[in-house]
């Protein structure tokens, strides 16, 4: 079988900071992972003291609905981000690939660029992460590019708004 | 500052704050007899103080208010704690609405709604309804400027449309569920009251093939009345026209009217939407695809330009908007999705519907008795069907094309949407996929435009084809992020490409400081 040669995408050329999967795991801890692992635990143990014939059927319930959806998202999600996260800022374009479970491409023209947002949350402080969001008239164009060191997100965002100057500029 | 104020019949509205405390407290006592007990007067007397609170605040609101147009700038003031100004230039106000609730119209009165960019709206409640007129004409963005030409006006015939709406059945249960809430917070149980207790029992004792048909007859007429009655509410009077200074304009409603404009300018595109029953009715409406209309919320209701109207007037309203050719809209060759996107649909017809009742029917039947397996097959046999149908009809309705200068997307079973885009209004392209999609090589394209939704969707398109597609569509977004198979064909031939995050060469690890991306334009 021959497939036709058709055009592709190509992938954005820069992985974000490897530091951003230490941040995603913390994310990860507190979003959904320690709290549902925490009930988990909870659960058994008020069950092995007070009513350990609960306990057949209990443990099962809980492995299936808090233990295992929680470990996996705390191990799975990470490294799926890191593996897909990636940016690039091409001559015309900010582009940029986001999600672990739904893929994101986004591709945006510099033409476009009403703001240059660079956000550093509480856990991204302390592993020196940054996010560089770009927002335009339109919701559905915004790029955030989350996870970079701090230096490479304030030089990204300083390029972003320069580009944007010499594109309207030769728009002009 | 000086200024002009607002109408002082306007406290009259303001009153009518404390009509649901009134209102609630005479419920109470014709429910009781008469008889009072503590919570009936902690309820009515702390609900009464805080109406009444609100009541003076906006009393003195609408006292101290002034409101002036200068040859730059709209400004009002009013003090309350302390004095506040607004100031909104003429070049930043995008609409100007006015509308008049019955009372309103009563007294002459109407609300001005002056929409901003970025600023949120300057509301000017209430002036007098000439005040108003003349005011909206004088702002430059909005006017009511002479028509120019009109597109459509209301016709009595439409009001068959009107049960096919959602307000047939939602208008229903709306209206009981205020209803049981205002009998609530007064102290009265509605299953208590001797009436419904007795209407209750009679029903038990009945035939009920007899009653039971009738009972869901009654609330179908219910439902179509309560439908009819929203329809020429919000649809009355209707006219859609082009107004001298290239803008939109919108007029409608009965008690409470309504009129919005949009600039010519700021139109991107026409939606045409077909809800399921609406569809089968052989009606549709139309939405306009337009900025500058306000926040989401609002950017919905006001983008309504034509109600549940036959379908050929609405495919001729939404191309004479548009700019797209009537043929485009109504029958449009489009380009159909894979086989692949049905079975989406279907598993999750089966996933979303069969599999969760069928379940809760086995669960019964395990907890109360076997009678109850009869329901899960009855189920499964009944859901099965219609669950293939809507998966066919979904995927019969996914398709897009490029027409003209339009991008042209279809989707949707329960509302079969049709949006016409401009586009040069394509801001940005963003393709999704989850795992499921990639492994059937789907993937969804989804539009940004400064309008409207902002993201308009193409769901499950075939991966190899979407990249091709969007590049031909708005061309020079992907350009430099393309790899063309040996030298770049002609647009035309782009038809076909490959699914993005397919390539597996990439720089890894860290990137330092130098490296940012190839940049320089120097």
């Amino acid at each position: 079988m021959t497939a036709p040669p058709v055009v592709r995408l190509r992938p954005p050329r820069f992985r974000v900071d490897p530091r951003a999967r230490r941040w995603w795991t913390v994310q990860a801890l507190v979003v959904f992972s320690g709290p549902a692992l925490l009930a988990a635990c909870t659960l058994l143990v008020l069950s092995v003291l007070f009513f350990p014939g609960a306990l057949p059927w209990l443990a099962p319930l809980l492995a299936i609905t808090c233990v295992i959806p929680g470990l996996a998202y705390l191990i799975a999600m990470p490294r799926l981000r890191y593996r897909v996260h990636a940016w690039e800022l091409g001559e015309d374009a900010l582009y940029a690939a986001s999600g672990w479970w739904w893929r994101k491409h986004r591709i945006t023209p510099l033409s476009r660029v009403q703001t240059v947002d660079t956000v550093q949350g509480p856990i991204q402080r302390a592993f020196g992460l940054a996010s560089v969001t770009m927002t335009t008239a339109s919701t559905a164009a915004q790029v955030t590019v989350a996870g970079l060191s701090r230096a490479d997100a304030e030089q990204l965002a300083a390029r972003i708004g320069e580009s944007a100057r010499l594109e309207r500029r030769d728009a002009a | 500052m000086n200024g002009h104020r607002l109408s002082p019949r306007t406290a009259l509205v303001r009153a009518t704050w404390l009509l649901p405390p009134l209102g609630s407290a005479i419920l109470a006592a014709l429910a009781t007899g008469g008889r009072f007990d503590a919570r009936f007067w902690i309820i009515t007397g702390s609900t009464a103080a805080a109406f009444l609170v609100v009541l003076a605040i906006a009393l003195v609101r609408l006292r101290t208010t002034r409101y002036r147009l200068t040859g730059e700038a709209v400004e009002m003031s009013w003090r309350l704690f302390g004095r506040r100004e607004r100031s909104v230039p003429l070049d930043r106000v995008r609409y100007a609405d006015i509308t008049a609730g019955p009372l309103h119209r009563v007294l002459g009165i109407a609300v001005l709604r002056i929409g901003t960019a970025g600023s949120g709206e300057l509301v000017l409640d209430a002036l007098p309804a000439a005040e108003a007129r003349e005011l909206r004409s004088r702002l430059s963005a909005s006017g009511s400027g002479g028509i120019h030409s009109v597109l459509s006006t209301m016709d009595v015939r439409w009001l068959r449309y009107a049960p096919l709406t959602f307000w047939a059945f939602g208008g229903l249960g709306i209206a009981v569920g205020s209803l049981y809430r205002v009998l609530d917070s007064v102290g009265i149980e509605p299953w208590r009251l001797p009436l419904v207790r007795g209407a209750f029992e009679e029903f038990g004792k009945s035939a009920l093939w007899l009653t039971v048909p009738l009972l869901i007859l009654a609330v179908v007429l219910l439902g179509a009345l309560g439908a009819t009655a929203m329809y020429v509410e919000n649809w009355w009077h209707f006219r859609l026209a082009w107004s001298d200074r290239d803008e939109l304009s919108v007029r409608r409603g009965l008690f409470t009217t309504r009129s919005v404009t949009m600039e010519r300018r700021r139109l991107r595109g026409a939606e045409l939407a077909e809800p399921l029953l609406l569809r089968a009715g052989g009606g549709a409406m139309v939405r306009a695809v337009a900025g500058g209309l306000g926040d989401a919320e609002e950017t919905r209701s006001r983008s309504r330009i034509l109600p549940p109207a036959p379908r050929a007037e609405s495919v001729s309203v939404a191309a004479r908007v548009s700019g797209a050719t009537p043929g485009t809209l109504s029958a449009p060759d489009l380009i159909a999705h894979p086989r692949a996107a049905f079975s989406r649909r279907l598993r999750r017809g089966l996933f979303f519907a069969v599999l969760p009742g069928t379940a809760a029917f086995a669960v019964a039947a395990v907890l109360f008795g076997p009678s109850w397996f009869h329901g899960a097959w009855i189920w499964s046999l009944a859901s099965l069907p219609a669950t293939w149908w809507l998966a066919a009809d979904a995927h019969r309705s996914l398709g897009h094309a490029v027409e003209g200068h339009h991008l042209l997307i279809r989707s949707g079973t329960f509302s079969r949407d049709t949006v016409a885009l401009d586009r040069d209004a394509v801001l940005a392209w963003t393709f999704t996929s989850s795992p499921f999609g990639r492994r059937a090589g789907l993937v969804g394209l989804t539009a940004a435009v400064a309008a409207g939704r902002h993201g308009y969707r193409i769901p499950d398109m075939a991966a190899d084809e979407a990249i091709g597609f969007a590049e031909g569509a708005a061309p020079g977004i992907l350009a430099e992020f393309l790899v063309w198979p040996e030298e770049p064909p002609s647009p035309q031939e782009t038809a076909a490409s490959q699914r993005p995050g397919a390539e597996t060469s990439r720089v890894t690890g860290h990137v330092g400081q130098q490296a940012i991306g190839p940049t320089s334009r120097r």
